[in-house]
């Protein structure tokens, strides 16, 4: 498993290292923004990955409430930290883009807003596991907010789009237009090559977590096994 | 109704509070259910009552799976504590309409009063719960679970706040359940009562069924189980 | 029984329990008017402004009074271990749901009858033909704060700290509410109808059914001893 796991955590390395390479280097620097632009290598799947581990906190969630198999909950758990941590990544990248580009460091438009509402959840969902004290009660109660939480996902989705609309129409995610048709090919095949090792660092960074997870169930059924002989 | 408890344990963070108890419980059947402090009978009571779930096994009533607690299996158990369950803030016959109706048992004023005049409260009927000592509230839960019908009646510990008619009164009631085929099963520390009014006692230590025998003359292997206990509880 | 016949059930006790000592009703509703008080200090609120910007001050004050409400929510159930006499009772955890969802409503309600006028009266609101569709904005706001209020009000019965987690994990879920009510009351402010902000009111209805639906599904796992 150990080996499984570092070899997943090299290749997330290897990836990286290319996306950026072809990130900063090859790709062509943007017509309008210049070099600044080339942050979106980063944002954009540190974005779509925040999103992706809320859904797994989601399936995680709802596991959980269905089979209340203790493992469910680990990936719930998990997700949501390594979730937080992608989310606090993107606010940060999105700053950092804004400056230059906007003069500012932080504007209120949908993405960056719908971005900081994300993380306010998953702080909360956070909290809520630190402040039960009962385990299975914690684990319950977190898991129905996994689940409000995700459900409630596209409604803030629509109503902050509708509320703002100052930041610039996505390009990759227009719905009118098919994704290759605004970008360039090479700034394309920097976005997925640095997505994939987005992705495969994620899945590096839950397993570790996930283990971690496991190993306190361990510890909590050696210690209950001691207490009953 | 049939009761069984097949390895039912259960876990409090590191703590057990019972562990691999096997047990069976037939109609009829009054059961003393005895044991010293965290002895975890009142784990026990609360699993039956399907209010907590265990951590492994299962308990089943009439076969089926009462884990989960299913609302048509929930009105078959009860659960009588002494001072608990009612609202302080209604009045006493206001509670037993709120939970008569919930049961969807009797809930006419008539059946009411003969309740309530029956438990020697006839007088109290419109003075709220807050007000009332709690060996009237305990009279109270009397007359709510007579008004409720239980297959399985559970009871925790309610010779603390009863007076000598009180006591009289809940066991005349607990006979009359065990009479009609329910089952019922009285977690105490008042030892030499409770043996007198029930044919069959399972004594609990430190989460471990012990002893589990019904009343034979003399009650064989009885004086063994109760010697590590008694020096520590029991009236 | 069926599961509208238990909500009804659990709902009037809830209500005789209120109408009864009227603690949480009395202390929403100063609490309501008292920070209209704060906002025209805070704000300073000349005429001019005060019509742009009562929709947001208005459901602001609702939201902090409804939360008030929210911690008080199953306070008779704590009491005496009746939440544990509910649990053993064949009561659908769903009927919970809807009876303590409506009565967090029903006294919702009541507050904003007494502070929207008031409202208008203190900051010589002109628009008293408006009070109608302004009253059934509210409504579906305060709707869908219920509906997840109690929701989020159930979790975090055993949390530490609870006031101030139900705050924190429930305001950020709000934000299509908060959005929507307001941007529908400003328009109707406006324009003295919906109109332009029709969208706007089918997201709040979209709200309040989807996790009206999902509250009663949910609750189930949401509630144990």
């Amino acid at each position: 498993m150990n080996k499984r796991k570092g070899i997943l955590g090299a290749l997330a390395l290897v990836a990286i290292a290319v996306g950026l390479y072809w990130s900063l280097i090859v790709a062509p620097p943007d017509a309008y923004q210049g070099e600044v632009q080339r942050i979106m290598y980063l944002h954009l799947p540190s974005i779509l990955i925040a999103y992706l581990s809320y859904f797994l906190v989601f399936v995680g969630s709802g596991l959980y409430l269905w089979k209340r198999e203790k493992r469910d909950d680990i990936l719930a758990h998990a997700a949501a930290e390594i979730g937080v941590l992608f989310t606090a990544l993107t606010i940060i990248e999105g700053s950092i883009w804004g400056r230059p580009t906007w003069g500012v460091w932080w504007t209120w438009d949908a993405r960056l807003t719908l971005t900081a509402i994300l993380l306010l959840i998953y702080v909360g969902y956070l909290m809520l596991r630190s402040l039960i004290e009962d385990e299975q009660r914690a684990a319950t109660a977190a898991a129905v907010l996994g689940i409000i939480g995700f459900l409630d996902i596209p409604l803030i989705h629509m109503s902050v789009y509708w509320w703002r609309t100052l930041h610039q129409p996505p390009s990759i995610l227009r719905p009118d237009k098919l994704p290759w048709e605004n970008v360039h090919p090479s700034m394309l095949t920097a976005l997925t090559i640095s997505f994939i090792g987005f992705l495969l660092l994620y899945f590096y960074l839950l397993s570790l977590r996930y283990r971690i997870g496991e190993m306190r169930q361990e510890i909590k059924a050696l210690r209950l096994e001691r207490g009953a002989g | 109704m049939r009761v069984t408890a097949d390895k039912l344990a259960k876990a409090y963070g590191f703590l057990w509070a019972l562990r691999e108890l096997d047990l069976e419980l037939t109609p009829g059947e009054c059961v003393a259910l005895l044991g010293p402090n965290g002895a975890g009978k009142t784990t026990l009571l609360k699993l039956l009552a399907g209010l907590i779930p265990p951590t492994s096994g299962q308990i089943l009533l009439d076969g089926e799976d009462f884990s989960r607690g299913a609302a048509a299996l929930r009105a078959r158990v009860g659960l009588l504590e002494p001072a608990g369950h009612l609202y302080e803030n209604l009045t006493v016959t206001e509670n037993l309409a709120f939970f008569t109706r919930l049961y969807d048992r009797n809930s006419a004023a008539r059946a009411i009063d003969a309740a309530l005049a029956h438990v020697g409260l006839g007088r109290r009927a419109g003075d709220y719960v807050a007000n009332l000592s709690s060996g009237m509230k305990c009279r109270l839960s009397i007359a709510k679970w007579l008004l409720l019908e239980p297959e399985l009646l559970l009871l925790d510990e309610p010779y603390g706040v009863l007076d000598g008619s009180g006591v009289d009164l809940l066991e005349d009631f607990l006979k009359d359940q065990c009479a009609k085929g329910g089952i019922v099963v009285m977690a105490s520390h008042h030892v030499s009562r409770v043996l007198d009014l029930c044919e069959r006692a399972i004594i609990l230590s430190q989460g471990r069924l012990t002893f589990n025998e019904t009343k034979r003359q003399p009650w064989p292997s009885f004086d063994q189980a109760f010697r590590e206990f008694l020096p520590h509880g029991g009236a | 029984m069926t599961l509208l016949r238990q909500t009804y059930l659990v709902l009037c006790k809830d209500l005789r329990l209120e109408l009864r000592r009227r603690d949480s009703l009395l202390t929403m509703f100063f609490f309501g008017t008292l920070l209209l008080f704060v906002f025209h200090f805070s704000f300073d609120l000349v005429p001019e402004r005060v019509v742009e910007m009562a929709p947001a001050l208005l459901w602001l004050a609702f939201l902090f009074t409804g939360t008030l409400g929210l911690a008080q929510l199953f306070q008779a159930e704590r009491e005496n271990h009746c939440f544990d006499a509910l649990l053993l009772s064949p009561l659908d955890r769903g009927a919970l749901f809807l009876a303590k969802t409506g009565f967090n409503l029903i006294l919702m309600v009541l507050v904003e009858i007494v502070v929207i006028p008031l409202f208008w009266i203190l900051f010589n609101m002109r628009s008293w033909n408006l009070l109608p569709q302004v009253f059934l904005v509210t409504l579906l706001g305060t709707v869908g704060f219920c509906v997840l209020g109690t929701l989020m009000s159930a979790i975090t019965l055993r949390a530490r700290a609870r006031e101030l987690l139900l705050p924190l994990v429930l305001f950020p879920l709000m934000i299509p509410v908060i959005l929507a009510t307001i941007r529908c009351m400003e328009e109707v402010l406006h324009a003295g109808q919906i109109g332009d902000a029709m969208p706007w009111l089918r997201l709040l209805l979209g709200f309040d059914v989807i996790f009206m639906t999902a509250g009663v599904l949910i609750f189930d796992w949401v509630i144990e001893s």
